[in-house]
């Protein structure tokens, strides 16, 4: 074999791509050609060097959180989450119902449905912001940093709490176009979950406990208190985000 | 996209993330550019899901990565040059350092990532393809689309210009 020949193939010979009649010829020849020993030692060397150095990432769990739940969202593009017609005709016959039997069922089912019209609208929100580069305007771990960043921004000031030692950390914060008005949103992660709080003023001047809602997978938490109606969205299991909540609304 | 392909692209696509975040990661040398690759390169693999035809699905989403980046840096002007090995650096903070073996180990591992970096795209590409993701020469191939013998030349090129610039050679190193 010609030294020439020999070169061409170290590579492959140290990667393990030759057949095995090659390997056996290569090394015949290494065996008794030192200047091709000598080069097959650097370049052996070399890979040694490389692949002790050489690092190899993980994917941060804020990024899988935003990818698998990007691709959790797909589906609702199919059929959009805001074009409910035939729920829509079921919710108009319980109104007309409703407005017939009692003023208190009346109440009750308005009430439904503008939480209905809002989860719509923050699941868009939520997925929207599971986008590249749209999940956070100010990224911090830091509650001093993310709370007073909506100074001046929005026209409620939302708690920021650190919920660290309860698994929720605090990721960052953003100002969102929802239901006509900027609000303020509060970006928390568990594992590879986003969890996005949605923060304005309430209708009304009563507390609400927290009440839950479902629609492609996604779980919303709402509540009320101070005057404040809150939004929790999350591809979280239900449990999971009724304990963010719970934990959420004890520390404010 | 039906309810079962899309388990089955979370099956076979996304327990790749971590390669599809180191490729994306050694290609843009930068996080955050990174992440956004990758989100950007998931979401397309989950739209051409349908076209994917088994194999390697790891080789596959590693493909749509590399083009994924080379679009983000032609769209965002991105410094085609690279980034000159400068030894002096290293030899002023490994003087500073105490000599004990992680300090010792840090400034090597900073030294072979500088001398990753300043190499043209098509060297890098090959060479964290090999010697990080643990590729074979067709698989290579597949990813950057080139013939076998093209992957060949080029990983010894660059393995050549690498021992050249870390120093090394057999005659000290045996």
């Amino acid at each position: 074999m010609q030294c020439r020949d020999c070169r061409d193939a170290l590579g492959p010979r140290l990667d393990g791509e030759l057949p095995v009649d090659e390997t056996r010829e290569i090394d015949r020849h290494l065996a008794k050609c030192p200047a091709c020993a000598r080069e097959f030692g650097t370049l052996t060397e070399t890979h040694r060097i490389l692949s002790e150095n050489l690092m190899q990432y993980r994917a941060p769990d804020v990024l899988k959180a935003r990818i698998r739940s990007a691709v959790a969202g797909v589906p609702a593009s199919r059929e959009p989450v805001h074009a409910v017609p035939a729920w829509w005709r079921q919710v108009a016959a319980g109104l007309l119902i409703a407005i017939m039997s009692s003023g208190v069922t009346y109440v009750a089912v308005d009430r439904s449905v503008h939480g209905a019209v809002a989860a719509d609208e923050l699941l868009e929100s939520h997925v929207r912001s599971l986008m590249p580069g749209h999940l956070t305007d100010v990224v911090s771990t830091e509650h001093h940093t993310v709370k007073p960043w909506f100074n001046g921004r929005v026209d409620v000031s939302p708690a920021v709490p650190n919920l660290d030692s309860a698994g929720f950390a605090l990721v960052g914060g953003r100002a969102d176009y929802v239901r006509g008005r900027v609000v303020p949103v509060v970006v928390y992660a568990r594992r590879q979950h986003m969890i996005n709080v949605y923060v304005w003023a309430a209708a009304s001047a009563d507390a609400a406990a927290p009440n839950d809602l479902s629609r492609n997978g996604y779980h919303f938490v709402t509540w009320r208190t101070g005057g404040i109606e809150y939004w929790a969205v999350s591809d979280l299991n239900a449990a999971e985000l009724h304990m963010f909540v719970a934990t959420f609304a004890a520390a404010r | 996209m039906t309810d079962g392909s899309l388990q089955r692209f979370e099956r076979i696509v996304l327990p790749h993330l971590d390669d599809a975040y180191t490729l994306a990661r050694y290609l843009l040398r930068d996080e955050h550019d990174a992440q956004d690759v990758v989100q950007e390169a998931s979401l397309r693999a989950l739209r051409y899901f349908e076209s994917y035809s088994g194999g390697d699905a790891r080789a596959w989403l590693l493909a749509i990565v590399r083009n994924c980046s080379r679009t983000w840096r032609k769209r965002h002007r991105f410094d085609d040059r690279t980034i000159p090995f400068d030894d002096a650096e290293e030899i002023s903070t490994s003087e500073a350092d105490s000599p004990d073996a992680t300090a010792v180990h840090a400034s090597e591992q900073a030294r072979v990532q500088r001398a990753i970096d300043s190499l043209p795209d098509e060297f890098r590409e090959v060479i964290v393809l090999r010697e990080v993701q643990d590729l074979s020469y067709r698989e290579i191939g597949d990813v950057v689309g080139v013939p076998i013998g093209t992957v060949m030349s080029r990983l010894a090129r660059a393995r050549k210009r690498l021992a050249a610039l870390l120093e090394i050679d057999a005659r000290e190193a045996s």
